[in-house]
């Protein structure tokens, strides 16, 4: 007879794992969650802490966006330990008129839906900072948009299953695994001996293909590297998230009017004041595989591009930089989800740019999941797994 | 181009510079302390046989020796990059980029933190900050102190500043909380000292071996370790109290010290208060090692080396093709036999910038050797089991399967 | 505890004759010696203070000494973030603690 050890082991303890182990494990489900490193080692420790709805497109994607704004307000009044919430709103800046009359069109579609959107001009802008670029033209506000520090929250998360009765085994990597086919159990191999569950949760982020190779899934994410630069305190620059509008542009991949270097490393300006009021500068977007070294050109390009919005704080310093590997899609949506040929094989992984949004919601659906609840909080269709289960080779 | 290019001027780093240097190479040395010799400045030990180990002097010789090799040794430079290009590593300073063939990283070691309340008022202090103020810059710490962490380091250094005439009033273990880990903990503060015993000189780790010589009276010993402490050099070492918090307005004034138990916390109502102006804290070292992770050169964790540590042979090469180790970023270890690393870094560089490979490898292995022979003599050691730690890392440069797993993770 | 220089050591005897060097620190005139760091000779001034902590206003002085920590950080002329531990002392040089910054919101603060 086999034991099982746990019913549902939950691989990755990133945000999204630690999100799932905390929402599951406060239903009453028995839940272990392991990472082959600490908590928090990858991508969530190397990335910047917007939840955001600003840059999403209508309908879906900021509907989910929006219920885990909703569901990560809440979080910061039930989970124990703080993790530096705050919902100053965000901002979307202009250098063109062809950017503010592609700005005024996003607001419009915003306003439709019911959104909290605003255009802001010249003035609005130079209120809002005495240090932007003078010939800056506008932009936009998202007046609900938030912020939170990503390791704490994962952290607090963590704390929090740990309250519910979660398990966590550290420092402990799998190596494989195989289903047996008569019990339908999962047997996992780690580095610390085997593991026998009843379900399984793929949240290994950049890494979820090869945790899914191990039964012949193929899980189409790609590394997509972004660098961030820490800025030291000094004069309040501002106090919200502020970004520039060709970030959507580089986002969704249009056409963008930047210096060769600008376009070559997709750097785009996010900047960010933390809880402390340093600064968190990015950002970058480039497929170079699973190499997290900090491109001192790519910091350079970044550095440039801030002080293009920011000239006055040219000379600001560096505290360090640090670079993440994002879990890219090809259609840059998650993919939280059953897998139809593996019963009891849950997908949570591919959050690219918005896994630190999207943990709060991804935490709550996946558990709705494995209760196989008929009614989830948003619907299932769109981050299905099968939508990508006719595409054999990924293109990026 | 430069032919060595060499990060830290320490013995090591100064080793390596002086083979590579009368081997005809083209040498450059930078460090961004203001005067070349690396920790091996400040170090004051009593030898077994009654000399004294003065690191200031041993850090001229190899300074002297190096300038009459026409090496060009560059202080007050610090490195903050380095990128591949091509077959040759660019190096980024603050005065200037250079293009080099082989690079070697000899930058030491680090001190590691012990935070306990009030460690950030101005007069708390690392205990290398206090050995480098006393004897590199001459200048008193203070006027009476306390030294919080109790290792070998601590003891030689305490042992140095009464040297100087700066009164350390008593050397104890810090509080007990989540930062301060096993350093707040009796016995295995206790046990580390003693596995050191038989290298080390210090009066206090003799008398500590008499105590102790059965692992099952340790916790005995400890009950009964003497409340005044165990004097050593007049100053009492205390492992049955703690500094709980560091009093002061605007900079120390005082430590608040509790008894402890076995496990290190604190027993209620024991508390009093002692005046001091400084407060030296002991947290042990560990491989400064950076720069070898920007090179995106593989690492391992090693315990008994002192941390992470990039992955390399005992000739000190690591992975990466023209890249070098020598010294504490490979683990922790006296100064003598971070000499004799350089030295063995030294040669495996002229042997591999040389066409004839052949010519160097009885250098070599001798070098190789001499470290062996060293590391066995040694009088201070850090970790007792530094020799299992040096294996594993030689193991790792072995695996080329490991290595190759580990591009595979990106880590 | 001023002018603390250990003059006299039984192992690495008498400390050389140096050139005096004059300096400030935030306006106040200092004298110290050639090949003192700034951090060494505010010391032996008496004075452990070499900046404020940029939010909380807490006093900070030099802690690891060789570099490593960013504790020591102060100003010279118009270069911030100088090393007070690695940076030697000058004639005339001037030398600015950090000081505290404003702060638009406080801890749990928001907007
Ligand atoms: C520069 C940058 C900025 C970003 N900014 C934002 C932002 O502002 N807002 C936002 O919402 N998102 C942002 N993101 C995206 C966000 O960081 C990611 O989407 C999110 O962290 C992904 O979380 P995860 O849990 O899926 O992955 P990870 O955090 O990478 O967790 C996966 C875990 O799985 C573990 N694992 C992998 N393989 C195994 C194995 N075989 N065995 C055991 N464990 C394993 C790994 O060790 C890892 O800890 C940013 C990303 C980057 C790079
Ligand atoms: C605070 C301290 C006190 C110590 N005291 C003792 C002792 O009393 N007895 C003992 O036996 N051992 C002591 N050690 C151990 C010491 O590390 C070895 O004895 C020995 O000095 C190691 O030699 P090394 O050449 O590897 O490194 P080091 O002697 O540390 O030399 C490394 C050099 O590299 C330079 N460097 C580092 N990074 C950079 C960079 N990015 N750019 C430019 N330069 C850089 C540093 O400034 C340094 O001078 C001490 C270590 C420390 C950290
Ligand atoms: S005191 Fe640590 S860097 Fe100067």
């Amino acid at each position: 007879m086999e034991r099982r050890n746990t019913e549902v082991l939950i691989i990755g303890g990133g945000v999204i794992g630690a999100s799932i182990g905390y929402y599951a494990a406060k239903s009453g489900i028995e839940v272990t969650i392991i990472d082959k490193g600490d908590i928090a080692c990858g991508t969530s420790s190397r990335c910047d802490g917007n939840i955001l709805a600003i840059d999403k497109e209508p309908g879906f994607d900021s509907q989910m966006s929006l219920e885990s704004q909703k569901l990560v307000k809440q979080l910061s009044k039930e989970l124990d330990l703080e993790f530096e919430y705050r919902a100053p709103g965000s901002i979307l800046v202009c250098e063109s008129e062809e950017e503010m009359i592609a700005a005024q069109s996003w607001v419009d579609r915003q306003k439709k839906a019911g959104l909290s959107f605003k255009m802001l001009d010249r003035s609005d802008i130079k209120q809002e900072s005495p240090y932007f670029a003078d010939d800056l033209l506008g932009g936009l506000e998202c007046e609900t948009d938030s912020t939170i520090n990503p390791y704490l929250f994962t952290y607090s998360l963590f704390h929090g299953a740990i309250h519910y009765g979660a398990k966590v085994k550290l420092r402990c990597e799998v190596k494989g695994m195989r289903r047996n086919s008569e019990t339908g159990l999962f047997h996992v191999n780690t580095d610390q001996g085997s593991i026998i569950a009843k379900k399984v949760v793929n949240a290994g982020g950049v890494w979820a293909p090869y945790i899914g190779n191990m039964l012949d899934l193929n899980i189409p994410i790609k590394p997509r590297k972004g660098h961030i630069i820490v800025a030291s305190r000094n004069m309040p620059v501002g106090m919200r998230k502020v970004m520039e509008f060709g970030y959507l542009m580089s986002k969704f991949g249009k056409e963008r009017t930047v210096d060769e270097e600008t376009d070559k490393y997709g750097v785009a300006l996010v900047f960010e004041p933390t809880e402390s009021q340093n600064f968190l500068i990015g950002s970058s977007r480039e497929f170079v595989g699973f190499n997290t070294k900090v491109d001192l050109d790519v910091v350079n390009c970044i550095a440039r591009r801030t002080i293009r919005f920011y000239p006055k704080i040219a000379d600001f310093l560096l505290i360090r930089t640090y670079a993440g590997l994002r879990p890219w899609t090809p259609d840059h949506l998650p993919i939280v989800s059953p897998v139809e040929q593996i019963p009891n094989y849950y997908i949570a992984a591919g959050h690219e740019g918005d896994g630190i949004s999207l943990a709060a919601i991804t935490g709550k659906l996946m558990t709705e999941l494995l209760q196989e609840k008929s009614e989830t909080i948003i619907p299932t269709h769109p981050i299905r797994f099968s939508r990508f289960q006719n595409v054999s080779t990924i293109q990026t | 181009m430069i032919d060595v290019f060499i990060v830290g001027a320490g013995p090591a780093g100064l080793s390596a510079a002086n083979v590579c240097a009368k081997n005809g190479l083209k040498v450059k040395v930078v460090d961004e302390f203001m005067k070349a010799g690396g920790r091996l400045l400040g170090q004051l030990h009593e030898e077994p046989d009654g000399t004294w180990w003065n690191g200031i002097e041993e850090a001229k010789k190899l300074n002297d020796e190096a300038q009459q090799l026409k090496v060009e040794v560059d202080c007050g430079v610090s490195v903050y990059n380095i990128k591949k290009q091509n077959k040759s590593w660019k190096v980024y300073t603050t005065k200037g980029k250079f293009q080099t063939k082989a690079l070697l990283l000899a930058t030491g070691a680090a001190e590691t933190a012990i935070p306990i309340p009030g460690w950030t008022l101005p007069g708390v202090m690392s205990i290398g900050a206090a050995q480098v103020m006393t004897n590199v810059h001459r200048v008193k710490v203070g006027d009476r102190g306390v030294v919080v962490g109790i290792n070998i380091l601590s003891a030689a250094i305490t042992r140095e500043l009464q040297l100087a005439g700066i009164e350390v009033s008593s050397m104890y273990l810090p509080g007990k909380n989540i930062a301060t880990g096993d350093h707040g903990n009796p016995i295995l503060t206790m046990k580390s000292m003693l596995k050191v015993a038989s290298l080390a000189p210090s009066k206090l780790i003799r008398i500590g071996s008499k105590l102790m010589k059965s692992e099952s009276l340790h916790p005995l010993a400890l009950k009964f370790y003497p409340k005044s402490g165990i004097k050593v050099w007049g100053m009492p070492v205390h492992l049955r109290k703690a500094v709980i918090e560091i009093v002061g307005e605007k900079k120390v004034e005082g430590v608040r010290v509790a008894k402890v138990d076995l496990n290190g916390e604190p027993i209620v109502s024991t508390e009093e208060f002692i005046p001091v102006d400084f407060v030296c804290i002991a947290g042990g070292l560990y491989p400064l090692v950076e720069l070898a992770a920007i090179t995106g050169c593989p690492f391992q964790y090693v315990s008994e080396l002192g941390g992470h540590v990039p992955v390399h042979s005992e000739k000190m090469k690591t992975p990466l093709e023209g890249l070098y180790v020598a010294g504490n970023i490979t683990g922790i270890e006296s100064a003598k036999v971070a000499m004799k690393q350089g030295t063995v870094a030294g040669y495996s560089v002229v042997q591999d910038l040389s066409n004839k490979k052949e010519a160097f490898q009885v250098q070599l292995k001798q070098a190789i050797q001499t470290v062996e022979e060293t590391r066995n003599q040694a009088v201070i050691q850090f970790h007792p089991d530094i020799r299992t730690g040096r294996k594993k890392v030689y193991m790792s440069f072995k695996d080329k399967g490991l290595m190759k797993k580990r591009d595979f993770y990106g880590t | 505890m001023t002018n603390s220089r250990i003059v006299h050591h039984p192992i690495l005897g008498r400390l050389q004759e140096r050139g005096k060097i004059h300096f400030t620190f935030d306006d106040n005139e200092y004298i110290g010696y050639e090949g003192e760091t700034i951090a060494a000779a505010m010391l032996a001034n008496g004075e452990r203070v070499l900046r404020s902590h940029e939010e909380s206003g807490n006093l900070r002085g030099f802690y690891c000494n060789i570099g490593h920590c960013m504790e020591c950080r102060v100003t010279v002329g118009n270069q911030k973030t100088v090393r007070a531990c690695l940076s030697l002392i000058e004639e005339g040089m001037i030398v600015n603690s950090g000081k505290k910054l404003p702060t638009p919101f406080k801890k749990g603060e928001t907007l």
